[in-house]
């Protein structure tokens, strides 16, 4: 296997044949995935049983490679079993639907591969990533601050515990939590886990998140647009209490952030301008494309940096010929950094502010048509907390139970709860095993299993709210 | 180079969907326009982010200074959308100006060219976009990560298996080692923090990867806690490390870990790929006896970015039990398949990328053999490397190389045959920056740099790509001189 000299003459990969495969793969891309991925006529999922798919994927790595026709055929089978996301009848997650801008967008940093840790190898990115933060600093109501783009608003999130913490206690990068007193983060019983999951990593300990007597709290994690429900926290009646005793506000907008493209909607978000840091995720509701999400700051003092610095000499030498500070790597805690603005950007481009806030505004009248249409029907129940008085949901979660007709009237029953409890379950494997679409279900508190449908693809139509609540009946009406 | 030509078959079905009220702009209205705009971005990231991209006779990099290069790009954002024409010259002017990372002569950085089926992968998870934290949304690329992981695992000697997952990033990776072996140490520590317990510490080497440090502040260890201390709980050892490509050895530290009952972690980030070599594997000797290994695919068998595994040696779902929060509204026990499919919950993440059909894609496509072939070769030409620095006048080398890093100085005629001194470093200390800066402007080659303890700036090359040839490596030496001879 030794190579021979003449082996190390000649290069070793054709690219003439590479990119054949990749001319070849990207028809059946868009064929199997972007074609077929959006038309309503088309399954939303092809459920397989993991043993199964197991076998249909034949997915052993072997000694010997396989020719070009064998990959093609693997493609279309990663596509065939793959969850149709962009389909109009995809509910099941905080993003969906595709924009074909942000796709392109995609394609491309993934065709150009690089890293964002310095000018010297991404220096259209560097500057690209610096012009949306800034854009997005904007919507907030800041003309300052600093800002990155994370891998998910879980990272986000953590960030902003890891700076609040540091700002209080410098110290703690070098010398560790153990001389600090315990510290506590506040947030509500419906911030997304990442809060939890973030303080186990990072040392404080999962129940050091919410209150405990007699501990130092230093900071304050309040939502907009919770996960399950889309309920806003009251961002300026917080920051009252967090100016008072100084602590750090984050506001963890991955899910709702996005309401600040809609002057008609941005009000959810009044006072966020005070917060300490935002997070905010563009792969939901603007529908950038896994992963888009940013964090963003209102310090001018470089904390950031300060922060996660480790001034790597093999990255971040300091005698470079051009100025260094463009070299932004040493503010994250990653070294190696995917490109997630440019998908932003370039649909940005292309749609303008306003596009963005066209989408934001269709999100919450399909929402409202839900709403209404539901409240004309037998049989479909919603969630009371987040919907005003005039029972409307607060964003574009629509939380309700499907009251199958032998349950209806029976409420009074000791075994209604039980029963109503598996009512979801059985409607969500139905609608996977045939395909017709996807929304999820959970329970909360003490309200058993019940759907939760976000809308936000701009793909989404009225007659697919309409197909959603006429399929929930089909699936469910025998139960 | 014409492409095909696709209808999408959309058009009626897309004319159903739009009722009475107009779409947003830039949703999907328009099929045709849609189809178009995508063929043709797509037909500009071939010709130019991979043709040309990968083309010996183009540039490396189109340098501009960033002032320059933000007048270039019109970055601003506006309220209205820019026409499909102007979209396109976005996308080719954010090519033109890029670096070409896939091109022969570019070793910057410990990844390098451009692997056709990884690309094609990572257009199949952008298009198909989803999320890993469930299999009822990510069925293909569960099973896919599954058995990379179990296929890695055998290759590094876990005959009983084990866990693992892929991470945004080797300093991720290694972060979680940090973390499981503080658990494994103490699991009460992830609900009540760190506080009542005794100071613990960490140990690395000198040459150890940045992410440990990084780990130490993020965890709340404390960066002084990395090195010297009291109850020592986590050792990281590195193969290959960053900037000389060494690899500890694994084996006598085992011993010493198993002894003392301390959490062994390999970060294999850089040197894991020496696995898929028969000849080369004896540098990570004893690396079936550690804890956790973090390899990254997208350095040295050129997956796309990121594609980073970790991998622990444990069967009792520690993974699980350090990261899990519950959470009901993706992990519902209740669902109709098996919920062990569900990997969310041993992330630290929530939404997580399909990574790992990245390489899965490219060990299918080109086999075990061809893998171990390519890395062969990639050795070989660092030796050859070697051979040809100590040939030449004017050229030292820093160490013998031990995997693909090959470091050296450039020594300008001015400054040989002198005798050595702290002013001759400090001389020999300005060289590289300048014949960066050169190579850069001209666009000629990317090669990094950097002073190392108290040696002064000296080039680091990194030998990847089954597109680079002896060639290439000839021409780099001669590049040097030739941009660095009148200093």
């Amino acid at each position: 296997m030794e190579p021979t000299a003449g082996d190390l003459t000649d290069p070793l990969i054709n690219h003439a044949d590479g990119q054949l495969f990749l001319h070849e793969a990207f028809k059946i891309i868009v064929e199997e995935v972007l074609c077929k991925g959006t038309d309503v006529k088309e399954k939303v999922c092809e459920w397989r049983e993991p043993e199964e798919l197991a076998r249909l994927l034949d997915l052993e790595l072997r000694e010997k490679g396989e020719p070009q026709e064998n990959l093609l055929q693997r493609v279309r089978d990663v596509a065939k079993y793959s969850i149709k996301t962009s389909h109009p009848r995809f509910f099941n997650q905080q993003f969906a639907g595709v924009d074909y801008h942000s796709l392109a967008g995609r394609f491309l940093s993934e065709a150009l591969n690089t890293n964002l840790f310095t000018y010297e190898v991404a220096p259209v990115f560097v500057l690209m990533e610096a012009e949306v933060l800034r854009g997005l600093r904007a919507l907030v109501g800041w003309t300052e601050g600093d800002g990155l783009f994370c891998p998910g608003g879980s990272t986000s999130n953590m960030y902003a515990m890891n700076l609040a913490r540091y700002r209080l206690y410098p110290e703690v990068k070098s010398q560790g939590l153990w001389s600090l007193p315990q510290l506590t983060v506040f947030t509500s019983p419906e911030s997304h886990y990442s809060v939890k999951k973030g303080a186990a990593f990072m040392g404080f300990g999962m129940d050091n998140v919410i209150l405990v007597k007699g501990a130092v709290p230093f900071l304050v994690s309040c939502t907009s647009g919770t996960t399950v429900q889309g309920a806003f926290d009251p961002l300026d009646r917080i920051a009252n209490v967090c100016d008072k005793h100084k602590l750090w506000l984050h506001v963890d907008a991955a899910w709702g952030g996005s309401v600040l493209f809609s002057k008609k909607h941005s009000h959810l978000m009044k006072g966020v301008h005070r917060a300490n840091s935002v997070a905010w995720n563009p792969h939901k509701m603007l529908v950038a494309g896994l992963q888009c999400s940013v964090l963003l700051l209102k310090d001018t003092t470089d904390l950031l940096k300060k922060c996660h610095c480790a001034n790597a000499t093999y990255l971040f030498q300091q005698d470079k010929f051009y100025d260094v500070n463009l070299d932004i790597g040493d503010k994250t805690v990653q070294c190696s950094r995917k490109v997630d603005c440019l998908k932003l950007w370039l649909m940005w481009k292309a749609v303008g502010s306003a596009g963005l806030e066209q989408r934001v505004d269709k999100a919450f009248l399909h929402a409202r048509y839900v709403v209404d249409q539901m409240k004309k029907r037998d049989g479909f129940q919603l969630l009371r907390d987040v919907s005003s008085h005039l029972n409307q949901p607060e964003f574009v979660n629509v939380c309700f139970w499907f009251i199958p007709p032998s349950l209806r009237g029976k409420e009074k029953n000791p075994d209604y709860q039980n029963r109503l409890a598996k009512v979801a379950p059985v409607i969500k494997e139905r609608m996977m095993k045939q395909g017709t679409m996807m929304v999820g279900y959970q329970p909360l508190g003490d309200r058993v299993n019940f759907f939760r449908i976000t809308i936000l693809s701009p793909l989404v139509s009225h007659k697919d709210m309409d197909f959603f609540l006429d399929e929930i009946e089909r699936l469910g009406n025998d139960l | 180079m014409n492409l095909y030509v696709i209808n999408f078959k959309g058009q009626t079905t897309v004319g159903e969907l739009m009722n009475p009220e107009k779409g947003s702009p830039g949703a999907v209205e328009d099929m045709e326009a849609a189809e178009s705009f995508i063929q043709q971005a797509m037909e500009i990231i071939l010709q130019e982010a991979v043709k040309k991209a990968t083309n010996v006779k183009e540039k490396v990099c189109e340098w501009r200074s960033p002032e320059q290069l933000k007048e270039l790009l019109d970055l601003e954002l506006k309220d209205t959308g820019e026409s499909e024409s102007k979209i396109l010259q976005c996308c080719r002017d954010a090519i033109r100006y890029s670096v070409k990372t896939g091109h022969p002569r570019f070793f910057n950085q410990l990844f390098a060219g451009l692997e056709p089926h990884s690309m094609v992968a990572s257009f199949i998870i952008e298009a198909i976009k989803t999320s890993q934290y469930t299999y009822e949304m990510a069925p293909v690329f569960t099973l896919i990560e599954d058995a990379l992981l179990k296929t890695m695992m055998k290759l590094i000697g876990w005959e009983e298996g084990g866990d693992g997952l892929f991470n945004p990033g080797g300093s991720m990776s290694n972060m979680y080692a940090v973390n499981l072996a503080r658990y494994r140490y103490c699991p009460d520590f992830k609900e009540i923090g760190m506080y009542a317990s005794p100071r613990l510490v960490m140990l690395t080497s000198q040459e150890g990867h940045y992410s440990i440090a990084k780990a130490a502040a993020l965890l709340g260890f404390g960066t002084k806690n990395v090195y010297v201390g009291a109850v020592p709980f986590f050792v990281n050892a590195t193969a290959g490390t960053t900037v000389l490509g060494a690899f500890d050895p694994i084996d006598e530290i085992a011993d010493i870990c198993e002894k003392h009952n301390l959490w062994l972690h390999v970060d294999a980030c850089w040197g894991g790929g020496a696995l898929v070599s028969k000849k080369h594997k004896h540098l990570l000797k004893g690396i079936q006896r550690v804890n956790s290994v973090a390899w990254n695919l997208h350095k040295m068998l050129m997956a796309t970015l990121q594609c980073s595994a970790f991998l622990v040696r444990d069967k009792s779902c520690l993974l699980q039990r350090c990261h899990c929060a519950g959470a009901s509204y993706l992990f519902q026990q209740d669902k109709f398949y098996d919920v062990s499919y569900d990997t969310g919950d041993k992330s630290v993440q929530c939404s997580r990328k399909p990574d790992a059909f990245k390489f899965w894609l490219v060990w299918k496509a080109v086999g075990t053999r061809e893998l171990e072939y390519r890395v062969d070769r990639a050795l070989a030409l660092a030796r050859y490397l070697a051979q040809e620095i100590k040939k030449r006048e004017g050229f030292s080398l820093v160490i013998e190389p031990e995997f693909a890093n090959v470091c050296f100085w450039y020594i300008p005629p001015s400054l040989r045959n002198l005798p050595e001194s702290p002013e001759l470093w400090k001389k020999l200390h300005t060289v590289a920056p300048v014949v960066k800066e050169r190579m850069m402007k001209s666009g000629s080659m990317m090669i990094g740099y950097q002073k190392h303890v108290d040696k002064p700036n000296f080039f680091r090359m990194v030998v990847i790509s089954p597109q680079v040839s002896r060639q290439d490596l000839d021409f780099v030496l001669d590049e040097i001189h030739s941009l660095g001879k009148d200093l």
